[in-house]
């Protein structure tokens, strides 16, 4: 579905990604784990067009989306969730969501209002609150909810779990696992080794810009060295 | 009575002009782009549809339409290098503009007069058509602020990375804006030719600009009740105190910083929210 070839991007000289190469399939949830400034956001924000590549290419079912600006990503079905909790904190939580349908550009939505409050019902309960005076567990949920509005055929996730105390971020991943079920297909930005391999199928490890390991996230959770860099002794 | 009532009506007159020109200011600060041009498209509105009827002894629909398409097509002209920039290089980028067309106004005497200004313009203009025009001006806010629109102006003025994200293309958003803007500002600068005899080239200068921005500011920049209430405030207020009427200018600066300091937000704005915030004080009391 998503086939990333020998992708380099450099910020101001400095390489961030050296050459990565990549893919994920229809209905998987990808990971991608690694330490601080390995380039797992780079990667990210370099398919969702925030960034743009050296070279190299980013492929999304058949069509090329190298180098797309981020609003044209969108209209292929290819939809990022923002680190940090970037809800729009003036308007209500209900705008927000009318905000996400911007992405559908036409197409179809994956998920109406309903299916996405099924999903996280304390978004209904808080429709008319401002999004600004939501927690930060909520505003995860919403940032999410809102990119299921634009109908999304890939969901990059960038760091969900940041800065959430541990019982938000197991709600928020119970979350990611329905809609799994639902068969959406997921790529996610993970620090959190232990979470992000327990969510996934597949995982990519990532450091100073190159994929160092991959393959089944189960078989990775068992990985000697994985285990003693990210998840830690046990 | 009748004779207190047409006393103020050359007020409610201006009134009704300047609440097209906030508008015009409003949308392109509500769509986040910091963009001081409304003067100069007001100027070339009313220059365009004053020439039209002086020149060309044309009917001053005509004038009207091609005051709006001039100050719209400026205003989308401006938008491409704007696009580069952003928050206050914006703003000196619009008030060089601004500056530009006073000049070009000046040296092209056979057209516009020059400094001399554009006289007997036949005035075909009153307050019912100004009426009409300010209700459709508000109406046309009112209805982009509750749309798809609206919400993808405040997306974009409130994050714009994260409204690109969404799929808002910020480039031909806030060229819309600019627009919008535009055509507001050259309509009523052409209703201000049609109804005022005469243009004077400064009348379209930074005085205006001032004029404008402070209506949003002390208003407020969240809803279409902003830029009502700071016109009308800033137009009564220094009637009501007809000694100082003269020194407008510094009742404008001192009221500004007053605002900008204690109600940032802008008197509707700030009023809303603490409806907003009491109405919901009350909702939790009754539930608990």
């Amino acid at each position: 579905m998503l086939e990333v070839r020998d992708l380099k991007v450099s910020y101001s000289g400095i390489q961030a990604l050296r050459g990565v190469s990549m893919n994920v399939s229809s209905g998987e949830t990808v990971a991608l784990i690694g330490p601080n400034g390995a380039g797992k956001s780079s990667l990210l924000n370099t398919i969702s067009g925030i960034v743009r590549p050296e070279s190299g290419s980013v492929m999304f079912e058949a069509g090329d989306i190298t180098g797309a600006r981020a609003w044209v990503v969108t209209k292929a079905g290819v939809l990022q969730v923002p680190e940090g909790r970037k809800v729009f904190g003036e308007m209500t939580v209900l705008e927000n969501l009318q905000v996400g349908e911007t992405a559908l550009h036409g197409r179809a939505p994956t998920y109406r209002l309903q299916d996405v409050f099924d999903v996280f019902p304390i978004l209904q309960e808080r429709r008319e609150q401002r999004a600004g005076s939501l927690s930060g567990g909520q505003q995860q949920m919403l940032v999410i909810a809102r990119a299921l509005m634009g109908g999304p055929r890939l969901l990059l996730l960038d760091e969900p779990s940041l800065g959430l105390a541990p019982v938000i971020i197991s709600q928020v991943f119970d979350a990611l696992a329905e809609l799994k079920a639902q068969g959406l297909t997921i790529l996610l930005v993970e620090q959190n080794a232990h979470l992000a391999l327990t969510a996934s199928d597949r995982a990519y490890v990532i450091e100073q810009g190159r994929i160092m390991k991959s393959g089944a996230s189960m078989d990775l959770a068992k990985d000697p060295e994985v285990t003693a860099l990210y998840l830690g002794q046990e | 009575m009748s004779g207190i009532i047409a006393g103020y009506l050359p007020l409610f007159d201006l009134y009704l002009i300047h609440v097209g020109l906030a508008f015009s200011q409003y949308i392109v600060l509500r769509a986040g782009v910091f963009s001081l041009a409304t003067a100069a498209f007001a100027g070339i509105g009313a220059y365009t549809a004053g020439i039209f009827a002086v020149n060309l002894g044309l009917h001053p629909a005509i004038g009207l339409l091609a005051g709006t398409l001039t100050g719209m097509g400026a205003a989308i002209f401006l938008s491409i290098p704007l696009a580069r920039l952003r928050g206050v290089y914006q703003a000196i980028a619009t008030v060089a503009f601004i500056q530009i067309c006073l000049s070009l106004n000046v040296y092209s005497e056979s057209l516009t007069g020059g400094a001399m200004g554009l006289n007997n313009i036949p005035k075909t203009v009153g307050t019912g058509t100004l009426f009409v025009f300010a209700a459709l001006a508000t109406y046309m806010i009112w209805a982009i602020e509750r749309g798809r629109l609206g919400r993808a102006f405040n997306a974009i003025r409130q994050d714009e990375a994260v409204a690109a994200s969404l799929g808002i293309s910020i480039t031909r958003h806030q060229m819309l804006a600019f627009a919008i803007s535009g055509a507001l500002a050259g309509l009523f600068g052409g209703l201000e030719a049609y109804h005022a005899y005469a243009l004077d080239p400064n009348q379209f200068g930074f005085h205006l600009l001032i004029t404008i921005l402070s209506y949003v500011i002390l208003g407020g920049r969240n809803t279409v009740l902003g830029p009502l209430v700071g016109c009308a405030i800033l137009i009564i207020l220094p009637e009501l105190a007809r000694p100082l009427a003269e020194n407008r200018m510094v009742i404008y600066g001192v009221m500004l910083i007053v605002v900008i300091n204690y109600v940032p937000k802008g008197i509707v704005d700030t009023a809303l929210d603490a409806i907003r915030a009491r109405r919901l004080k009350m909702r939790e009391e009754t539930v608990s």
